[in-house]
C-alpha cells in the first residue's frame, strides 16, 4: 500500500517536471519570440540536466535516499512554482540577464527532476521489490505522467490559469508530495518534523502567490512604467498603456509617452486653436491619427463646426477612448459626439479612397521614427492632404521637437513647402514633452496668428500666441532638404537627434 | 480571395495544383504560361478553322506590349484614328500584371524603370503626359512625383545569416574585394559620360543612339567574363553581383553576355532626377503594367481587338494578315502593318528573310523567366539585420531574389497582406534545355525552383503561416540575350531600317530586353506612320 503510493507520487512528479519545461518553453516564447528555438533549446538544456542530476543521484548514500527525495521535492516545488513569475519579472524589470536566468532556472530544476526518479527507484529497490517490477512500474507511471501534463497543459491550464498560475500549481503538486512522503515514512525521515513546517512554509507561500498571481503581472508592467497601470492592450499595431499617478493620468504606446493629462492641454490647445481661430468659417475637419479625442475635444468647442472625420488606424485605441470613463472624463466623450465620425483605416489609404473635402485637417501623427511612421511625413503624403483641403483652407502638423530634434523639425517644414503649401512653423512648452512643435499650412499666404480667441482657453492668450511663432536664438530655423522617400532622411534625423538627447 | 475560392477559381485555369511542402500543409499553386499554346500551334503548322469574316484597316499593331502600345498611344495622341490594335495571346506582354482583390496588385514581368536618360525623349514624353514626370521634361534633373520614385529602403543582400543593405555581400574594408569594386564601379562612373569619336555617349539608352566608335563597339566580339579577367576584376564577390546583375537583366551569366551588352546594364543609367538621388528608379506595385495600363486605357474601345495573327502576307497594295479572335477566324487587310510580336513567334507567320533577317543565323537566343507570385496575409517574421527592403536578394544563389509588391505604398503599418514576387531564370541550362525542363517539369517542381530564395530566408513552414497562393508565370522565349556579337546582328539592323509596307516594333529588335528599348522601337514605327 505504502509502495504503491510512492509510485503514484513517481505521476505527480513526472507531470510537474513536464510541465515547468513547457512552461519555460511557452514563455519563452512568448517574450523572446521565435517558438522553435525556444523549444528545442529549452527541451535540450532540460534534458541534459535531468542527465547530470540522475548522474548525481549516484552521491547520495542509500540511507538518505528518503530524505534527500523530500528536500529536493521541496525545492523543485519551490523553484519550479515560482519559474513563471519569476520570469516574467526578470523580463519586466532587467530585460538584460533574461536569457540567463531562463537557462540558468531550466538547468537547476532539470537537474532536481533528474535526481527524483533514481531516488524512488532506490528506495523502492531497498524495500525489495522484485527489479522487474521496480523498473516497470516506475517508467509506467513516469510517461502516464508525462502524458496527462502535455494534454492538460494546451488544453486547460495554459489558457485558464495562465502561466503564473499554472506554474504554481505543479509547484504546490511538488511540495505536497513531500509532505505526504515525509507524514508516511516519518521514522526514515530525518527532522522528519523540521522537514514538514519547512513544506508548510513553503506551500503557504505558493498558495498565496497563486491567489495574488495577477498582482504579480501588474507589477511587472509598473516596472516598466513607473506609476500603476491601469490599462494595457497589445493590438496588432501597438502595445497601448495607460498609468495613473495621483491625479496624472498618462498614455503610452510602445513605451512612448503620448500625454500626460496634467499638461496634455497645452499641446492639444497649441495644435488646434491657432489653426480654428483662423478659420472662423470652417465647417468640415478631418483629424489624422489622435485617436484619443483630445484634439477632437478642442475642435468640439466650436460651434459652428458641423462635422468631425477622424482617421485612426487602431480600433482599440478609439474603442479605449470612447469607453473608459477614466479616459472619456479627459476627452469629455468627444468620440461619441453626434458630431464626430471615427473611421478606423490607415490614413494613407483612406487619403486615396476618399474624395472628401475640409476646411481644416489636424494632423497628429506619431513621431517618424520608422520607415512606415516616416512616409506619413512626405511629399505625396501632404500633397494627397492637399487635395483634401479646401483651397483657402489649412492645416497643422505636429511636427516633434524644434528644440530636441531641430534637424526633424525643419525637415517637416521643408517638405510641407515642397508639397506647395506655405508655412507658419510655431512651438511651445509642454513640461511632459519639453519644447514641442508644430507647422501650420495653407495653400494661401494670408494667415496671421490669432491676436485673441474666441472661447474660454486654459493656456493660450495673445501674449503666448505671439511668443509661440517666435523662434529664439537657440531655435532658430535650418535650412535642411525635404523628406524624400527614396531616402527617408527624416526617420534617420529622428533617430539621430533623440539619440544625441538621450546620451 | 481565401485559398477554397482560390482553387474553385482556379480549378477552371489551366494548370492549378497543389503543392506538398510538409503534409498537411499545402497551398494552390497556379501556373500560368502565357502564348504557349498560340506558339507552339503556329510551330507545328497547326490546321485553323476557315476565315469568315473580313475588315480593312489602315494600320494594323500586332501585340500590345510596351511596343505595341506605345505605338497605338503615339498614333492616338497625334489624331491617327484609322488602326486597330490587335493585343496578341498576352495583353501587355512582359508588363502584365496580377491582382489579388482589394487593391492588391503585382508584376507577372518588368517592375522597374532607372531615371530615364536623356536619349530617351520617348519615355519622358509618356512618363510626362501620365504626370509621373512633373516638370523638366528636357532638362538633365526632372521633377517626378515622388510616389512612383523608389522608396527607402531598396535594397538588402542576405549573406552569411544576416541581412546587409546593397546587393552585393559585404566585404573586409581595405581588402583587395573592396579595391576590386571600388576600382570597377570608378570605372563604369566614368563610363556614363564618356563619349566615342562621334560624339555620342559609347553607351546610351536607346541602344541604337550609342556611339560607332569601334574601339568600344569591338568589346562585343568577346564574353564580358573575358573581359573582367583581361581587367582583373577576379574578386570572387564582385563577381557573383556582376553574374547576377547580367543574369537579372539578361537572362544569362557573364560568361555568355557581350562584354559591351556588359557594360552598357552599367554605363547607360545616367538619369537624374531633381527630387532623387543618382542611381534612383521609377517603380509601382503593378510594376511596368502601371505605365501599359495607362497607354492602354487611352485607346478607344473601337481601335483594340483580342485576338492574334496566325499569317502575315504582303501583297501589292496592301498587308492580308488572318487573325484568330476566339473560335472565329477573320482576314483584316491594312496599309500598314507594326509588328510588335517577338521573332520567334512572328518568323512562323512571314519570311523574314524577304525583310533581310536570316532566321537560323540571326535569331537571337531567347531566355526562360519564371516569375512566381506569392499571396501572403500579413508579413512573415524578419531574421536579423536590415529590415525588409523593396528589392531582397540572397548572395550566391540561382534565384534573383523578390522584391515586395507593397512596398511603394504610403502606410502608416504594414499592410494585412502583401504579394512577394520572387524572379528567376535557368541559366544553369541552354535555353532550349531549360525550355525542354519546362515542358516537363510538374507545378510542384517549378514551385520549388521558384521558392529558392524564400526557402533559405524564412524556411517554408514560417511562409506557409501567411501564403495564400502562389502564381507562376512561366515564360519560355522571354527575352533576347545580348550574346556575344549581338551588336553586329545584321538581321537586326535590316528589320530596324524597314520602312515599307510592314514595320517591326519589339525589344527583340535591340537585341536585348528593356522598356525603354520595346517603346523606342513602337513610337519609331508610329513616326513612320505618321509621317
Ligand atoms: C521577368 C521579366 C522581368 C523584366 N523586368 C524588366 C524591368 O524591370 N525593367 C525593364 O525595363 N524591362 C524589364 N523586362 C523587359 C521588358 O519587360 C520587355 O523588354 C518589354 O516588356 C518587351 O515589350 P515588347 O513590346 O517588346 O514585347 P512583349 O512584351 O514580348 O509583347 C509582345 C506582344 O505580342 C503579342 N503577340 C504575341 N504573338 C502574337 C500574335 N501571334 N499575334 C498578335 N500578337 C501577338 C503578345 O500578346 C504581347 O502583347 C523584363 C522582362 C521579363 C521577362
Amino acid at each position: 500500500m505504502v509502495d504503491r503510493l510512492l509510485v503514484f507520487s513517481v505521476f505527480v512528479v513526472a507531470s510537474c517536471g513536464l510541465a515547468y519545461e513547457l512552461i519555460a518553453g511557452a514563455l519563452s516564447s512568448y517574450l523572446l519570440g521565435d517558438s522553435l528555438l525556444q523549444f528545442s533549446s529549452i527541451i535540450g538544456c532540460y534534458l541534459f540536466a535531468m542527465g547530470v542530476g540522475s548522474h548525481f543521484s549516484k552521491y547520495i548514500r542509500d540511507e538518505d535516499a528518503l530524505t534527500r527525495f523530500v528536500d529536493i521535492e521541496l525545492l523543485v516545488g519551490l523553484l519550479g512554482g515560482i519559474s513563471a513569475a519569476l520570469l516574467f519579472v526578470v523580463f519586466a524589470w532587467l530585460s538584460a540577464p533574461f536569457r540567463s536566468v531562463l537557462y540558468a532556472l531550466v538547468f537547476l530544476i532539470g537537474v532536481c527532476v533528474g535526481m527524483e526518479i533514481p531516488l524512488v527507484m532506490r528506495v523502492l529497490d531497498r524495500q525489495q521489490m522484485a527489479l522487474r517490477d521496480l523498473v516497470s512500474k516506475v517508467l509506467t507511471f513516469d510517461y502516464l505522467g508525462a502524458l496527462a501534463v502535455s494534454l492538460l497543459f494546451p488544453l486547460v491550464l495554459a489558457p485558464q490559469l495562465g502561466m503564473i498560475r499554472t506554474g504554481l500549481l505543479f509547484g504546490m503538486c511538488n511540495v505536497a508530495v513531500a509532505l505526504w512522503t515525509t507524514h508516511l515514512y516519518r521514522q526514515h525521515i530525518a527532522a522528519s518534523t523540521a522537514r514538514l513546517v519547512k513544506g508548510g512554509v513553503i506551500l503557504g507561500g505558493l498558495l498565496a502567490a497563486f491567489l495574488y498571481a495577477d498582482r504579480i503581472t501588474h507589477w511587472s508592467e509598473h516596472g516598466l512604467f513607473g506609476d500603476e497601470v491601469v490599462y494595457s492592450t497589445t493590438t496588432p499595431y501597438q502595445r497601448l498603456v495607460v498609468t495613473q499617478w495621483k491625479d496624472d493620468l498618462r498614455l503610452y504606446i510602445n513605451g512612448n509617452l503620448q500625454f500626460s493629462s496634467k499638461d496634455e492641454h497645452r499641446y492639444h490647445e497649441a495644435l488646434v486653436h491657432p489653426l480654428l481661430t483662423s478659420l472662423p468659417w470652417a465647417r468640415q475637419v478631418l483629424v489624422l491619427g489622435g485617436g484619443d479625442g483630445l484634439a477632437v475635444r478642442e475642435l468640439l468647442k466650436y460651434p459652428q463646426i458641423e462635422h468631425i472625420a477622424l482617421v485612426d488606424l487602431d480600433p482599440a485605441m478609439t474603442q479605449l477612448f470612447s469607453t473608459s470613463p477614466r479616459l472619456t472624463a479627459l476627452n469629455k466623450g468627444s468620440l461619441r459626439n453626434p458630431r464626430v465620425t471615427v473611421v478606423n483605416e490607415d490614413a494613407g489609404q483612406w487619403l486615396e479612397q476618399h474624395s472628401r473635402m475640409f476646411d481644416a485637417i489636424v494632423v497628429d501623427f506619431p513621431d517618424p521614427s520608422n520607415f512606415g511612421l516616416g512616409k506619413l511625413y512626405s511629399v505625396p503624403m501632404f500633397r494627397l492632404m492637399s487635395h483634401h483641403l479646401a483651397e483657402h483652407g489649412r492645416l497643422v502638423v505636429q511636427s516633434t521637437s524644434p528644440y530636441f530634434a531641430p534637424r526633424s523639425f525643419w525637415c517637416i517644414d521643408a517638405t510641407l513647402k515642397e508639397a506647395g503649401f506655405n508655412t507658419w512653423p510655431y512651438h511651445t512648452y509642454v513640461p511632459s514633452f519639453g519644447e514641442w512643435g508644430f507647422i501650420l499650412a495653407g495653400k494661401t499666404k494670408d494667415f496671421t496668428p490669432p491676436a485673441k480667441y474666441p472661447i474660454p482657453l486654459k493656456y493660450l492668450d495673445d501674449d503666448e500666441t505671439r511668443r509661440m511663432f517666435r523662434f529664439p536664438a537657440d531655435m532658430s530655423p535650418l535650412k535642411m532638404e525635404p523628406n524624400r522617400l527614396d531616402n527617408q532622411s527624416l526617420v534617420h534625423y529622428f533617430e539621430q537627434d533623440w539619440h544625441e538627447v538621450s546620451r | 480571395m481565401d485559398r477554397r475560392q482560390f482553387l474553385l477559381l482556379g480549378a477552371t485555369a489551366a494548370g492549378v495544383s497543389a503543392c506538398h511542402a510538409f503534409p498537411g500543409l499545402e497551398i494552390p499553386v497556379r501556373v500560368d504560361m502565357p502564348g504557349m499554346a498560340l506558339g507552339h500551334q503556329l510551330r507545328d503548322a497547326h490546321a485553323w478553322p476557315a476565315a469568315t469574316e473580313h475588315r480593312d484597316v489602315d494600320t494594323l499593331i500586332l501585340g500590345s506590349g510596351v511596343a505595341g502600345l506605345t505605338a497605338a498611344w503615339q498614333l492616338q495622341k497625334h489624331d491617327y484614328r484609322n488602326y486597330l490594335l490587335l493585343s496578341g495571346p498576352e495583353p501587355l506582354g512582359n508588363t502584365a500584371y496580377g491582382d489579388a482583390g482589394r487593391g492588391l496588385r503585382y508584376p507577372k514581368g518588368a517592375h522597374y524603370l532607372p531615371f530615364p536618360t536623356r536619349s530617351s525623349t520617348h519615355v519622358r514624353e509618356l512618363l510626362a503626359d501620365m504626370g509621373v514626370l512633373v516638370s523638366g521634361e528636357h532638362e538633365s534633373h526632372p521633377y517626378y512625383d515622388e510616389a512612383a520614385i523608389l522608396h527607402a529602403p531598396d535594397e538588402r543582400i542576405w549573406a552569411d545569416g544576416k541581412w546587409s543593405p546593397g546587393v552585393i555581400a559585404p566585404v573586409a574594408a581595405h581588402s583587395e574585394s573592396a579595391r576590386q569594386q571600388a576600382r570597377f564601379f570608378r570605372w563604369v562612373e566614368q563610363l556614363k559620360t564618356q563619349k566615342g569619336s562621334d560624339g555620342l555617349r559609347l553607351f546610351d539608352i536607346p541602344l541604337v543612339l550609342s556611339s560607332q566608335d569601334d574601339d568600344w563597339r569591338r568589346l562585343d566580339m568577346m564574353p564580358f567574363s573575358r573581359w573582367l579577367d583581361q581587367q582583373g576584376y577576379t574578386d570572387s564577390a564582385l563577381r557573383a553581383y556582376l553574374d547576377y546583375a547580367c543574369r537579372d537583366d539578361y537572362g544569362a551569366g557573364c560568361t555568355h553576355v557581350s562584354a559591351w551588352a556588359g557594360l552598357h546594364y552599367f554605363a547607360c543609367r545616367d538619369g537624374h532626377a531633381s527630387n532623387g538621388a543618382d542611381g534612383g528608379l521609377l517603380t509601382w506595385p503593378e510594376g511596368l503594367g502601371r505605365l501599359t495600363q495607362w497607354m492602354y486605357n487611352r485607346l478607344p474601345a473601337a481601335n483594340v481587338m483580342a485576338g492574334s495573327a496566325i499569317r502575315i502576307q504582303e501583297g501589292q497594295h496592301n498587308v492580308t494578315v488572318d487573325v484568330l479572335a476566339g473560335k472565329t477566324r477573320m482576314t483584316i487587310a491594312a496599309r500598314r502593318v507594326i509588328c510588335a510580336m517577338p521573332l520567334h513567334v512572328l518568323k512562323h507567320l512571314v519570311s523574314l528573310s524577304d525583310y533581310g533577317f536570316d532566321v537560323p543565323q540571326q535569331m537571337p537566343p531567347h531566355a526562360p523567366w519564371l516569375v512566381t507570385n506569392l499571396v501572403l496575409q500579413g508579413f512573415p517574421p524578419e531574421k536579423d539585420g536590415e529590415p525588409l527592403a523593396w528589392d531582397n536578394v540572397r548572395a550566391g544563389s540561382d534565384g534573383l531574389g523578390y522584391v515586395v509588391a507593397t512596398h511603394q505604398w504610403i502606410r502608416e503599418a504594414m499592410p494585412e497582406r502583401t504579394v512577394f514576387t520572387a524572379y528567376r531564370n535557368l541559366p544553369q541550362f541552354s535555353p532550349d534545355a531549360a525550355r525542354k525542363w519546362l515542358l516537363a517539369a510538374k507545378p510542384a517542381d517549378l514551385f520549388d525552383a521558384a521558392m529558392v530564395d524564400l526557402d533559405e530566408v524564412y524556411g517554408r513552414p514560417r511562409l506557409w503561416r501567411h501564403a495564400q497562393y502562389a502564381e507562376i508565370t512561366v515564360r519560355g522565349h522571354a527575352m533576347a540575350t545580348p550574346a556575344v556579337g549581338f551588336l553586329h546582328n545584321a538581321g537586326l539592323a535590316a528589320l530596324r531600317k524597314q520602312d515599307g509596307r510592314l514595320l517591326f516594333a519589339h525589344s527583340d529588335l535591340s537585341g536585348l530586353s528593356l522598356f525603354e528599348e520595346a517603346s523606342w522601337w513602337g513610337y519609331q514605327a508610329a513616326q513612320k506612320i505618321l509621317g
